[in-house]
């Protein structure tokens, strides 16, 4: 929580433009000149709120998949619940949607899509008790719809120049008014995900000892589809596709919490936004004066967790 | 010394071979083979070859499909040409436009689409082949994007950089490298190994993204269409480097045949027939690395092609070898369709062919990955 | 067929730092069976292995007619030896004709692809591992014992006077083991050495004519059959007490009265 603080600290202290710490920080102390202030209110504000927001719903997100499929390796961003948020978006783009509200309930009902697709299609074949086959038929998804959301680009020059800077996940330019869009969902989302959480670890104990225990797996693993999808949605409508969060977020958090999902759930909360910001940071002054896609940092750092996880010779199941 | 190449058309089965038997000179070929010998005087065959009959009729059909594909690929396009004229322009007679249109616009890229679709197919089929997993392609465990970051930094003028060929080499070795020492671990016939790789061409990926994001938008809009697969954007020198490259794979792949047939058993077994199994693993990789990294250079990343290259090859050869040629063929013949239907669908807009093999080639994987039949491969 | 002499000379072998084979020395009888045996993980298929260049030794040589095998070309050796691995796998849908034609490739080459001589030796061997009628029969259709038999048809086109095979009948059922036993014991008749893992020593006793038993890596007792099978080597291979009777039919020895060795005489 410390850690998470200070970090929303830097994020709002650094930057790649002329507004060092020591400008940032007078404004933080009621005072300093209007350019930094309109940096800090306008631009760093939003962009960390953003990162709290999202950071916090992609892990969350991770930690629900990865309990509800009992598959360490079920990653929003590597099941396609990503790529079918962005598909439908750009989608929607194309025909002619603007308004952010509307964005974002498209973008959940893409999520909805894709995390029905996967987790359906590997029920049927029984791939699903296989975590790595699961990952590779998610893999498979996400190629193919972000290859068809390309293909939708090319009919559209500004829904190509629209998407292209957001297709890659990125907190820049962010306003809060996205923020304010997604609110209502988010608070739905928390709900749903407090109603599961306690059948959630029974869940973990296997579905028949679940339902032994009184619990409804189907209803449960549909409410968790349903608060995936509206997590995932949303912050994708806001920063665009950022893999590998849901993946490493829910893995720190089993380290640090042990097995019970309640207890990984409540240390998802701060992780999330503390990668996500910290990531945002480092993508603003990496290559600075210009910036790195988020997106591109996350996967940067989350693709050798994954590779670990892959290699470790007894994968952990859930 | 008389010599005379004698054919056995072998019609008949094995009983026939039985009644034979003894008579050293009537060697019978083994069923669905032509047994090509030429006989010393004494009877004794010093020289004598197998050809597998279904492989040969697999890849004479693929052959003519591939001859058909390029005649439309040559006809077809923003301005379609009459058969007639195509033959026309080819042999430089005819209307001076279409002359131009298919000697200097259609036929280079033509010729590196047959050359990228059968380095992928190669490189598909050896991989495949070696790692005992037909997920693991080239395209798959994250060689083509190891290369294509590589490239992309060479092309953005990094630092220290070679031409783009030689710098996509560099990164499929790294990639190939990375994979197999950090994910081979457990052996390469699971999902597991699948999953690393894919893991690692994530991590290239996204360094390709960093390269464009640090670059002016001009020039990153300018590699774009590359960085997804196309052959629209070809280094000139990098074709002619995949010109003289090609043949040179294929014929190691050739002349590893029987190895590569032996290497499809468990190790222990093609050891005890007389396998170095470690050394050619090392031959194999290298040429598949080589194959994908000169491909890459030309077209970019259009890794699927290695996947549904030798699938398509697989399901019409026989199981007895390893169809090399057959995919040759067919990854050439995926490329110039694919292309062809990049340039044609959404006339006058062109779709880069990596984003046609993947909408195509994605369904494909996801369907062998799921259907019940895949198990037995983990 | 010309004699061939398998041995050993302070033979080492290792897996990672764990020594398996601790300085071995022997000598393997010329055209007859022998059975290595042992309990679990006392490094009978590590010697196999080793015995067929598939495991490096650490320290000392395995000999093929006086020659160290890790000289020998590896087509040279496979000439010389078969091997048949534990977990033989095949790529899908070869028939058994097509596996057992493989066991023709050290002897041939790029432009030596088929001869009347492979045609014969293929057809000989089919016949002699009697699965010439499933010539044509794709190996994943077939019952355990036809596929082990069709993978020993393969090794016997090898034409090697050493044949070595990892625990043949592992997964058999009683029938196809003893199948498989028969023509084990056929190969040896024609001259051949064959040399086997084994897990039932009462198979062992049944059909080698020459026993290895191996304990912690160490050899405890090496001959006959008749003359190594005490009680006292029961128990310290397997911890088990027994009485030891001879087959009325066939005078091999059995193993009757089994159960678990008493604590004192394991102490003993």
């Amino acid at each position: 929580m410390v850690l998470l603080v200070l970090v929303c600290l830097a994020s709002l202290l650094l930057g790649a433009g002329d507004v060092g710490p020591a400008r940032a920080l007078s404004v933080l102390m009621g005072q300093g000149d209007a350019e930094a202030r309109f940096v800090l209110g306008s631009l760093r504000l939003p962009r960390t709120l953003i990162g709290l927001v999202v950071g916090l719903s992609l892990g969350v997100a991770g930690a629900l998949l990865q309990a509800v499929t009992r598959n360490p390796l079920a990653e929003p961003g590597l099941l396609g619940v990503s790529a079918g948020a962005a598909f439908a978006v750009a989608l929607a783009l194309l025909l002619g949607a603007t308004a952010t509200t509307m964005r974002v309930g498209v973008a959940q009902l893409g999520a909805m899509a894709g995390c029905l697709c996967v987790l359906g299609v590997a029920r049927v074949s029984g791939a699903g008790s296989d975590p790595v086959r699961l990952v590779l038929a998610g893999a498979a998804l996400t190629g193919l719809l972000l290859s068809l959301t390309s293909l939708l680009l090319l009919f559209d020059q500004r829904a190509a120049d629209e998407i292209r800077f957001w297709i890659v996940g990125s907190l820049a330019g962010r306003r809060l008014e996205h923020l304010v869009a997604i609110l209502p969902s988010l608070l739905l989302a928390s709900g749903l995900v407090l109603a599961v959480a306690r059948p959630l670890a029974a869940m973990a104990l296997g579905e028949r000892i679940a339902s032994g225990l009184g619990h409804r797996p189907g209803l449960i693993r549909l409410l968790v589809i349903v608060a995936v999808a509206l997590l995932v949605g949303a912050a994708t409508a806001t920063a665009g596709p950022i893999a590998f969060i849901g993946l490493v977020v829910p893995f720190a958090a089993r380290a640090l919490a042990g097995p019970d999902i309640r207890r990984t759930l409540w240390f998802c909360l701060p992780l999330g936004p503390l990668m996500v910001i910290a990531a945002d940071i480092v993508s603003r002054l990496l290559v600075a004066p210009s910036e790195m896609p988020l997106g591109v940092l996350t996967a940067l750092c989350g693709a050798p967790v994954l590779v670990a996880v892959v290699r470790a010779r007894r994968m952990p199941t859930l | 010394m008389c010599r005379d190449a004698s054919v056995h058309n072998q019609a008949r089965q094995w009983p026939d071979a039985e009644r034979c038997e003894g008579d050293a000179t009537d060697v019978v070929a083994p069923p669905g083979h032509w047994h090509l010998a030429w006989q010393a005087a004494d009877g004794s065959a010093p020289f004598s070859l197998l050809i597998d009959r279904r492989a040969f009729v697999a890849a004479l059909i693929l052959l003519l499909a591939l001859l058909t594909a390029s005649f439309a690929y040559l006809a077809m396009g923003s301005s379609s040409l009459p058969p007639q004229a195509v033959l026309a322009a080819l042999v430089g007679r005819g209307d001076m436009m279409a002359v131009f249109l298919v000697q200097e616009l259609r036929l280079p890229r033509l010729a590196a689409a047959c050359l990228t679709g059968a380095a992928f197919g190669v490189a598909g089929c050896l991989m495949q082949t070696l790692a005992r997993n037909r997920l693991a392609t080239p395209g798959i465990i994250g060689i083509d994007n190891g290369a294509t970051a590589f490239a992309v930094a060479s092309v953005i003028g990094l630092g220290v950089s070679l031409a783009p060929p030689a710098m996509a080499l560099v990164g499929a070795t790294t990639a190939a490298a990375l994979t197999f020492g950090l994910a081979a671990g457990g052996g390469t016939r699971g999902y597991r190994f699948i999953v690393a790789g894919i893991g690692i061409g994530a991590v290239f990926g996204a360094i390709t993204q960093l390269l464009m994001a640090k670059v002016h938008i001009d020039t990153a809009n300018a590699a774009y269409p590359w960085t997804v697969g196309s052959l629209n954007a070809r280094p000139a020198g990098a074709v002619m480097l995949l010109a003289v490259g090609l043949p040179l794979g294929l014929g190691a792949a050739l002349w590893l045949t029987r190895a590569l047939s032996l290497m499809r058993f468990s190790d222990a077994v093609a050891s005890a027939l007389g396998l170095r199994v470690s050394q050619r693993r090392w031959q194999v990789l290298m040429v598949s690395v080589l194959l994908t990294g000169l491909a890459v250079a030309v077209a970019g990343p259009v890794g699927l092609i290695g996947l549904i290259g030798p699938e398509i090859a697989r399901s019409l050869s026989s199981p007895r070898g390893v169809p090399v040629v057959a995919s040759a063929l067919a990854g050439a013949l995926v490329m110039v369709l694919a292309d062809l239907a990049g340039r044609v669908l959404l006339s006058p807009l062109e779709i880069p062919v990596g984003i046609v093999t993947a909408v195509v080639g994605g369904p494909w994987l996801l369907w062998i990955l799921l259907r019940p039949a895949s198990r037995n491969l983990a | 067929m010309t004699r061939h002499q398998l041995a050993t000379r302070d033979l080492t072998l290792c897996h990672g730092r764990a020594t398996v084979i601790d300085r071995l020395a022997l000598s393997l009888p010329v055209g007859k069976v022998t059975a290595i045996v042992g309990p679990n993980g006392c490094g009978k298929s590590t010697l196999l292995a080793g015995l067929s260049r598939l495991h490096a030794p650490k320290q000392g040589t395995v000999l093929l007619d006086g020659r160290d095998i890790q000289q020998l070309p590896a087509r040279e050796l496979a000439r010389r030896l078969a091997l048949l691995p534990q977990e033989a796998t095949a790529p899908e849908g070869l028939t058994v004709a097509e596996l057992v034609r493989f066991g023709r490739q050290p002897h041939q080459g790029w432009l030596r692809q088929w001869s009347a001589e492979d045609q014969r030796v293929v057809h000989k061997a089919l016949a002699e591992a009697d699965v010439d009628e499933l010539a044509d029969r794709p190996l994943d259709t077939l019952s355990g014992g036809q596929r082990q038999r069709a993978w020993i048809a393969m090794t016997i086109a090898q034409q090697t006077p050493l044949l070595l095979l990892d625990e043949p009948t592992s997964a058999l059922d009683l029938g196809h083991q003893i199948e498989v036993f028969e023509l084990v014991r056929r190969l040896a008749a024609e001259g051949r050495t064959v040399v086997m893992v084994l897990h039932d020593l009462a198979s062992a006793c049944r059909y080698a004519d020459h026993l290895l038993a191996l304990h912690n890596g160490q050899l405890v007792a090496t001959g006959p059959p008749g003359e190594v099978v005490t009680t006292e080597l029961v128990r310290r291979l397997y911890d088990i007490d027994c009485t030891l009777i001879p087959d009325p039919a066939t005078g091999s020895l059995l193993l009757a009265n089994v159960r678990r060795a008493s604590r004192h005489s394991v102490e003993a």
